[in-house]
């Protein structure tokens, strides 16, 4: 269909009346690259040639000052990362805020998205409208919001915890709470989003299949088990593959405005970690050559989740 | 049959003492409010917060006992914040317009002609969004150094002046525009930049709308970017004032609140008035 609009009739009125036929043909073959400038011209000028020059730059040694010489170093960049411990502990760190997160962008939207799926009536739009607002609402205000609600003398979930009698928690200065903090405050402005997306999911589920299948007297759980869950398998795969690749770049603004990393780098992810080298310690040719162990390894762990989507997910024809 | 089933039960009449149907009404409406609250309490704290006067601020009553705009006078004087939301709204809008222009382009390429790599084109601009923006922030802050973009607007809408999700949503939209709406306007001599602006455009509206709310919000929310451009203060956009504002006032919590809920407000007015719309548009766009 396409071809019979280039080569018909109507391309000659591509603005070039009378040139000759080789100029015509690059003049039109050149007409979709005009199109496409300004998108690959800013791609390439913001996205891909910074990749390269990144690349470049994590072998070389360089404090970022304009008027400072970049010294070539080798792999020294990467041998230092392989020896520093902080690199192993970022990414164990986000390590912890994926499979942290995984419970409130997936398990949980999920549950509530099967257990709610017969709710009706005007309540049902409140309820989207109200779950649906955190996502909206900006990371660094919701940054301070929640440093306000768990402030460890006068935060109200420690009020609360008092009157249960409970003792005050330190939510983000306490080592062993300020990763699950972090988590949780990432995870708040997913939840209603996911629930929301599973309940789209699972209303367009074909509902002949369970009424059928509830004729062959499966119960409940069976219809969930082996109807439900596998025609939401592909909103399941894409969910968790979001989470995987972009958690812990989601949970970057909090680390920055809430923490800094600490307490003793107990929150430092490897893009927390790429900031901090870059702009703390400016260190320009280690936060690159992190930065490029950390684009490989999420676009390889990229690659093979679309490989695990095409494979896995279950389509209803 | 199907019909059958469903006729009988929706016509059997509820019987008044039917717990267990009752229980199970209660608990979905249950789970549903507890999830409400979670979602909307801490943003509801902020805003009561922010209305308490200094006396009242560590109270944990529901509702100020005696609101006053103490707080926002606080941050008025304290803060050019007029000034940055003005900023912040000229930025967004700004980004949202040129990646809906830049995307309408790109799209009307990409379904219009079938050329030679037009398949690495594709997957060149899909691929972007794998690039995380820590990777390349030193070369990209290099630049923006070297084009003199420090502390300016430009430099926060440039690099985000086109988006590989804007290409793709439109290039979705505009693959189930009818064909023979385009080739019949071809027979008739209309040259394609016609055939886009005229043609094409005014029947995308919706998708374009969507588009470009998601676009302005996901802007206005933008944080690290800017971070890295802004210098000073009445040059910055709300979210850099908000972090500066918490890095020198940290435990003034009424004025935080109340500058908190300053920021917020554009976005939750839109957000009040096109609620199915933003909802839909982010749904559509997945999660980035």
């Amino acid at each position: 269909m396409t071809t019979i609009a280039i080569t018909g009739p109507g391309s000659a009125a591509d603005g070039l009346p009378v040139a000759p036929r080789a100029l015509a043909f690059t003049a039109r073959a050149a007409v979709p690259w005009l199109y496409l400038a300004p998108v690959l011209l800013i791609l390439a000028v913001w996205v891909y040639l910074p990749l390269i020059e990144a690349f470049q730059l994590s072998f070389y040694k360089w404090n970022m000052l304009p008027t400072a010489p970049k010294t070539f170093v080798g792999l020294e960049n990467y041998q230092r990362l392989m020896t520093l411990p902080d690199m192993r502990r970022a990414l164990w760190n986000t390590l912890f805020y994926i499979l942290g997160l995984l419970p409130l962008s997936v398990v949980l939207p999920l549950a509530v998205a099967i257990l709610t799926q017969d709710l009706a009536g005007p309540l049902r739009n409140v309820y989207r409208t109200l779950i649906f607002l955190p996502m909206i609402v900006a990371p660094v205000v919701a940054a301070i919001l929640w440093r306000w609600l768990l402030n460890e003398d006068h935060g109200l979930v420690n009020h609360a915890l008092s009157g249960l009698g409970f003792d005050k928690i330190g939510f983000l200065i306490d080592r062993d709470y300020a990763l699950g903090t972090l988590v949780w405050i990432t995870g708040w402005k997913l939840i209603g989003f996911s629930t929301l997306l599973f309940s789209a999911a699972n209303a367009g589920i074909n509902r002949s299949y369970v009424e059928a299948a509830r004729m062959d007297g499966a119960s409940a759980w069976q219809i969930i088990r082996d109807i439900r869950l596998p025609l939401l398998s592909p909103t399941i795969l894409l969910i968790t593959m979001m989470t995987i690749l972009f958690g812990a770049q989601w949970s970057f603004v909090y680390i920055n405005v809430l923490t800094n990393g600490g307490p003793l780098k107990s929150t430092t992810n490897v893009f927390f970690l790429l900031w901090e080298y870059g702009f703390e310690t400016l260190a320009a040719g280690l936060s690159s050559a992190a930065g490029m162990i950390v684009f490989t390894g999420f676009a390889l762990i990229a690659f093979i989740c679309l490989k695990l989507m095409r494979r896995y997910s279950f389509h209803d024809n | 049959m199907t019909i059958d089933i469903e006729a009988a039960r929706a016509a059997a009449p509820a019987r008044p003492f039917d717990v267990r149907r009752l229980s199970r009404k209660a608990a979905l409406h249950g789970t549903m409010i507890l999830l409400s609250l979670v979602a909307v309490l801490p943003i509801y704290w902020m805003v009561a917060t922010s209305l308490r006067p200094a006396n009242d601020i560590f109270s944990s009553s529901l509702w100020p006992s005696a609101p006053s705009p103490e707080n926002y006078r606080l941050v008025l004087e304290s803060l050019p914040m007029f000034r940055m939301l003005a900023n912040t709204v000229v930025m967004a809008a700004a980004t949202a317009a040129l990646q809906v222009l830049t995307g309408l382009l790109a799209a009307y390429a990409l379904t219009r002609w079938r050329f030679r790599f037009s398949g690495t084109v594709h997957a060149l601009i899909a691929l972007s969004w794998l690039v995380p923006f820590q990777v390349t922030m030193i070369p990209n802050y290099v630049l923006a150094t070297r084009l003199g973009l420090l502390d300016t607007l430009t430099g926060l809408v440039v690099p985000n002046a086109a988006a590989a999700f804007a290409v793709l949503i439109l290039y979705n939209a505009m693959k189930s525009f009818p064909r023979e709406v385009i080739e019949a306007a071809r027979m008739d001599g209309a040259k394609h930049w016609r055939i886009l602006w005229e043609i094409v455009t005014p029947n995308l509206r919706a998708a374009i709308a969507s588009l470009a709310v998601l676009a302005f919000i996901s802007a206005w929310n933008e944080y690290f970017w800017p971070l890295l451009l802004s210098r000073k203060i009445e040059n910055s956009v709300v979210q850099i004032g908000l972090q500066m504002f918490m890095a020198q006032e940290g435990n003034l919590w009424g004025a935080l609140m109340a500058a908190a809920t300053l920021a917020s407000l554009p976005i939750l007015v839109i957000y009040l008035i096109l609620q199915r719309q933003v909802i839909e548009s982010f749904m559509k766009s997945g999660l980035k």
